[in-house]
């Protein structure tokens, strides 16, 4: 049986520092940062024993929101909790910038450094991710001929997901080129992450990323559920790229369940990827298996073509997301991406990037434009050019003030989180032993079990607190 | 505190969840940019060369 719609984000964020004078490096910034998130604004509870070999005692912790806040591979990430809704989602994701910059304020060095919400640097050619999960049901045809449908949609998608850089990265961490050779010069490409997705299926994460993901970790109970784990996406700082991007990957993952996705077969889907990323004319040509041409917006068509006649009207999210993705795939076929400024982070970037580049007389290799690119993902909202065109009413929101405040402090109703939240909560007020993972909770050596993602766990939380004598 | 975000006291139970408002509304991109390049005249143009980042996942 098909399961309603539960879906994450994993954001890891980059660490620019303004000010080298200051003498704080940028690995024991965040370091301080996340100590300063749990010790003084007192967001959750640090982890005291060891989750895994690359995650410490006091390496992260989980938040009163239900979600995370840790170090990895030197970023501080954070996880949203597990979320129902698309808006609900997108403020979650916010809760998380605003909080570590916050947290930067606080501590009064925001005039020093800036977390910044992308996914590569110009300098070392270094990426980091923004992971998406979504919970599917264990009958979900988790073979390489049902991904296999996942294929297409993931690698045209960025047409409307992508965050846009400037240039190109030809050899992805990890890999080396023989030889001399010449790189073709991309100005302006659409995409991030694309240039490191090296794989169509693989089971780990770095060095060999690949489009899907395939390592089994439901993080809930293994007989009932599977977790699609998917790292080729960038960062949005857009909320309805945000929504769109969720909104639509959940649909087609309902559609590859139902067994109604459509049947499109790329040819090397992972080459295919890059020539869309990096197409300077933006028509989006690729080629199918048996060498036919198809743009990246015939292939979106074809999906929201079946979404449209299997989902429609089962639910709001489904409703907005069939209608967003459709205006979207209509405003990108005109080939002027100044419709979708407001809506998709590449085309807002570029904008602004080819507006300052006429006012300044700059041409795309001068290294101010770099920059630019970097401060568009600049979280401090003084000085972020995503939060200029915010300021400006050009970004089309899914959240308000409000929604984020309270996704600060406050969990989802409607999944486990809501129980994890509850029992953070209690601790931090009576001190006992603990132990928190997305799956489980040990108090006093007592456990609670949470596999089933949604539901809120409220009630047995209350009956497990009784038990260890906290309540 | 968390700057103008202060934390309040709170009920233990969760609060009902953001309400979807059925969507964006398409911004009006026809502005000026005035304000939009004098952010960006701002910006260090050599700021990027600091942003030196460990890879990730």
């Amino acid at each position: 049986m098909r399961p309603g719609h539960l879906f994450g984000l994993e954001t890891e964020y980059g660490l620019l520092i303004h000010n080298p004078e200051v003498g704080i490096p940028p690995e024991m910034l965040v370091h301080q940062v996340r100590d300063h998130l749990f010790e003084q604004h007192k967001v959750g509870l640090i982890d005291r024993h060891h989750r895994a070999h690359d995650e410490p005692p006091g390496n992260g912790g989980f938040l009163l929101n239900g979600g995370r806040f840790y170090i990895d591979m030197g970023h501080i990430e954070y996880a949203t909790p597990e979320c129902t809704g698309l808006s609900e989602m997108v403020a979650f994701d916010r809760a998380g910038d605003v909080l570590l910059h916050q947290t930067l304020v606080d501590m009064g060095l925001s005039e020093h450094a800036s977390f910044i919400k992308n996914n590569i640097d110009y300098e070392t050619g270094a990426t980091f991710g923004a992971h998406e999960n979504y919970l599917v049901s264990r009958d979900f045809p988790f073979t390489e001929r049902g991904l296999g449908r996942l294929v297409p949609f993931l690698v045209t998608r960025q047409v409307f997901t992508g965050a846009g850089r400037l240039g190109a990265n030809f050899v992805p961490e990890g890999y080396m080129v023989l030889g001399d050779p010449e790189f073709p010069k991309i100005p302006f490409q659409i995409s991030q992450r694309t240039d490191h997705i090296v794989s169509d299926f693989y089971q780990w994460v770095q060095f060999n990323r690949a489009i899907i993901n395939t390592r089994d970790e439901p993080l809930a109970d293994p007989g009932r559920y599977r977790r699609i784990h998917l790292l080729l996406g960038d960062s949005n700082l857009s909320e309805y790229a945000t929504a769109l991007k969720v909104g639509t990957t959940a649909l087609v993952l309902d559609l590859i369940h139902e067994g109604v996705a459509p049947d499109v077969a790329i040819l090397d889907p992972v080459n295919a990827l890059k020539l869309i990323s990096r197409d300077p004319e933006r028509r989006w040509e690729i080629c199918l298996e048996d060498g036919k041409p198809i743009t990246a917006l015939e292939v979106q068509r074809d999906y929201l073509d079946a979404g449209k006649k299997y989902l429609s009207g089962q639910s709001d999210d489904i409703d907005w997301t069939l209608k967003a993705w459709e205006e979207t795939l209509n405003d990108l076929e005109t080939g002027d991406s100044e419709k979708l400024v407001g809506r998709v982070d590449w085309a807002s970037k570029l904008w602004l990037l080819e507006g300052f580049m006429a006012e300044e007389k700059l041409t795309w290799d001068d290294p101010w434009l770099k920059s630019l690119d970097l401060e568009y993902h600049n979280l401090d909202p003084e000085r972020g050019l995503y939060f200029g065109l915010e300021a400006e009413g050009k970004m089309s929101r899914r959240t308000t003030l409000e929604s984020i405040q309270q996704a600060m402090k406050m969990p989802p109703v409607e999944t486990r989180a809501a129980g994890r939240a509850m029992l953070l909560r209690k601790l931090m007020k009576d001190p006992a032993p603990y132990m928190f993972n997305w799956t489980s909770v040990y108090i006093e050596g007592q456990h609670l079990s949470m596999v089933d993602p949604f539901q809120t766990y409220l009630k047995e939380a209350k009956v497990f607190l009784k038990t260890v004598n906290l309540l | 505190m968390i700057g103008q975000f202060e934390r309040r006291e709170k009920p233990i139970d969760p609060v009902e969840k953001p309400r979807d408002t059925g969507g964006p509304e398409k911004p009006d991109t026809d502005t000026s940019r005035d304000k939009l390049l004098k952010r960006m005249r701002k910006v260090d143009p050599k700021q990027s060369e600091r942003y030196r980042q460990r890879t990730g996942e």
